[in-house]
């Protein structure tokens, strides 16, 4: 019996990310190659200034590679400008945000509702879809709360929900639990899962946390910009499981291999 | 106008700072509005005070400076002159206020009803003014100011003239504004007669009236010709021209009040546009979430510029009314205060409503429209580098 290989949602072909920053040239990514399947929970993973953010920015539309390829979604994201780009996200991206982003002036249920702003669908069917989002991520009876009057990991649901309300193809999250205690980093993860579990997302997530080694499918660990593959790999991902006092992962979890959760 | 709510409710993010903002901006406009009414204002002052008829004959050297008496027969006697009567400055102050608080005049009694046939003087009230020599004629506005009333008897001592007169009300001049009192010439003359003095003998300005609008200027020059080389050569003008003389300093005023305006109103855009570039900075996290999330530029650029013009325009809008209220406001109580008589005139008019909006929502555009743009420029990686 043959194994069905799901279609890659992701596909990044030697993508470099270089920026001038002052008078310096910095080199965000250098050649990068990965695949993603659909459905899948993906992870990057490595120390600051190892280019993940600018990977999840390339893989999410949000920046633009210096040289090589990134398609997402089968659409080649080079060649669209800014413009295009924010159209695209819009129908195709949801992102959630270290640090939730909310508008403090807007209700949990406003704040979820702001990306169909961009769609043609009637007030009322826009708070109707913010509601349903809103109950996926167990937060229907805040619907009008601002986000001040939420904790933090009630905040990272709402902007979770906020991800998901247009049912985009791909979730990106930056740092999600980076802002977060440990029980509430947790149920974040464990949300993000169930996403990927029964609502068949993709779901790629950059982060620091360890813990996350036990929730995603594959992790990708970078490191200097260069994507890290096998021994590299095993021992960027055991250094940080060292670092995080966890000793050894709990899956098996590694650069570029398909974990078993 | 789905983003509607989403600006109004950045509007209401700092409520106090949107207030403020909003309240500098009502307040330019209303100055403004109040300011533009003052060329027309002061030109229709003019048109009610002045008829296209009357002629003023006076001294060339001014009006302070006197003619004789006698000159206003020779002005009746020019070709196209209707009426002419001379007036003279008597300066009474009333007895009760100690200083001179109104205008007052010794005038022709006979012939100062043909010169002023516009004014509302009922016919009995003239026939009583000519028939009784110590009779006057007062304005309603001064009528009402000392709750006078006709058959009262009123006692003025002259500032100019040795004598205090006596005088009873016999009429008035039925204008809400009118501040004037008349007397009689022969009265005054006589008084000063028989203190052993000479009699008035002078007058300070002839008005003369004439029989038709187009024959205004052939008067003028033919009254200044009967005067040349006397030792009181005159200088005749409308009356229009000679009230607008008279507010020749005010509207010099009120070209730099327009000026100081002007430059009260460029201040204002400054102040909005730093307020607005304040709420950009202080938002810059949540507009690059919003563009990352997928909201464009152009979304961006509008919803941004959105919320100053918003809020320009109902600043704007409301300074309008104010104007409107206030200018209404005058006008009713106009008749009540002599000090508020002549603002009845200032009138918020369509155009002055319709530059009113358009100034506001240009202090919007102009104050919004570079903080929108520096943040809808950058791109959203860039923005979110910054930030993040």
């Amino acid at each position: 019996m043959q194994m069905r290989v799901a279609e890659p949602i992701i596909a990044i072909h030697h993508v470099s990310r270089r920026y001038v920053r002052g008078v310096d040239e910095v080199h965000a990514l250098e050649d990068v190659s990965l695949s993603i399947p659909q459905g899948h929970f993906a992870g990057f993973m490595g120390p600051s200034g190892s280019g993940k953010s600018t990977l999840l920015n390339l893989v999410s539309g949000i920046d633009r590679p210096t040289s090589g390829e990134v398609i997402v979604a089968g659409q080649r994201l080079n060649d669209l400008s800014e413009d295009e780009l924010a159209h695209w996200r819009a129908r195709h991206v949801g992102l959630i945000f270290q640090f939730f982003n909310l508008i403090p002036v807007l209700s949990s249920r406003d704040n979820v509702a702001l990306p169909l702003l961009l769609t043609h669908l009637s007030k009322a069917e826009r708070l109707r879809r913010a509601e349903v989002a809103l109950g996926i991520v167990d937060l229907g009876h805040r619907l009008h709360h601002l986000p001040r009057t939420l904790s933090g990991g009630e905040q990272q649901r709402v902007a979770i929900a906020r991800a998901i309300v247009t049912d985009p193809d791909l979730i990106v999250a930056d740092e999600p639990t980076g802002d977060l205690d440990a029980r509430n980093a947790e149920a974040i993860l464990s949300l993000l899962r169930q996403l990927k579990q029964d609502f068949g997302k993709t779901v790629v997530m950059v982060t620091h946390d360890p813990r996350a080694l036990r929730y995603v499918d594959d992790a990708y660990h970078l490191d200097k910009g260069l994507l890290l593959e096998g021994e590299d790999a095993e021992r960027a991902r055991a250094a940080l499981l060292v670092a995080a006092g966890h000793g050894a992962a709990p899956t098996g979890a590694a650069a570029g291999v398909r974990a078993q959760p | 106008m789905k983003y509607l709510g989403l600006v109004f409710a950045n509007l209401r993010r700092s409520k106090l700072r949107s207030a403020m903002t909003g309240a500098a901006i009502m307040l330019a406009v209303l100055l403004v509005c109040l300011l533009l009414t003052m060329p027309a204002g002061l030109d229709a002052l003019l048109d009610n005070l002045a008829s296209n008829t009357r002629i003023s004959v006076h001294n060339k050297a001014g009006i302070v400076y006197s003619m004789p008496q006698s000159f206003v027969r020779k002005v009746r006697q020019v070709d196209g002159v209707a009426a002419a009567a001379a007036i003279t400055w008597f300066g009474g102050a009333y007895e009760e206020a100690g200083r001179v608080t109104f205008p007052n005049f010794a005038v022709e009694v006979e012939h100062v009803g043909a010169v002023y046939p516009d004014y509302p003087i009922s016919a009995e009230h003239l026939a009583d003014f000519k028939r009784y020599r110590d009779g006057a004629l007062v304005g309603r506005q001064i009528m009402r100011k000392y709750r006078w009333k006709i058959g009262d008897r009123v006692t003025l001592r002259s500032t100019v003239w040795p004598v205090n007169l006596d005088v009873r009300i016999v009429g008035e001049i039925a204008d809400d504004h009118s501040p004037y009192l008349w007397m009689s010439t022969e009265y005054v003359d006589q008084a000063l007669k028989a203190q052993g003095r000479e009699g008035l003998g002078i007058a300070n300005v002839v008005w003369a009236r004439a029989s038709d609008p187009s024959r205004v200027n052939a008067i003028m020059r033919a009254v200044d010709e009967l005067s040349r080389n006397s030792e009181a050569e005159t200088a005749c003008e409308t009356e229009k021209s000679f009230f607008s003389n008279m507010f020749g300093s005010l509207q010099s005023f009120v070209t730099i009040i327009l000026i100081v305006t002007a430059l009260v109103s460029l201040c204002i855009v400054f102040i909005a546009a730093n307020t607005a570039s304040m709420a950009v900075r202080e938002r810059a996290g949540e507009i690059a979430v919003l563009k990352a999330i997928g909201f464009g530029r152009r979304v961006i650029f509008a919803t941004l510029l959105a919320e100053t013009l918003l809020l320009s325009a109902l600043a704007g809008g409301a300074g309008v009314l104010l104007a409107v209220a206030l200018t209404r406001a005058l006008r009713m109580f106009s008749g009540w205060s002599e000090a508020l008589g002549p603002l009845a005139v200032f009138i918020i008019t369509g155009p002055v409503i319709v530059q009113g909006i358009v100034l506001s929502l240009c202090v919007g555009m102009l104050a919004g429209v570079v903080p929108a743009y520096g943040a809808a420029r950058k791109s959203v990686a860039e923005t979110l580098h910054e930030i993040f």
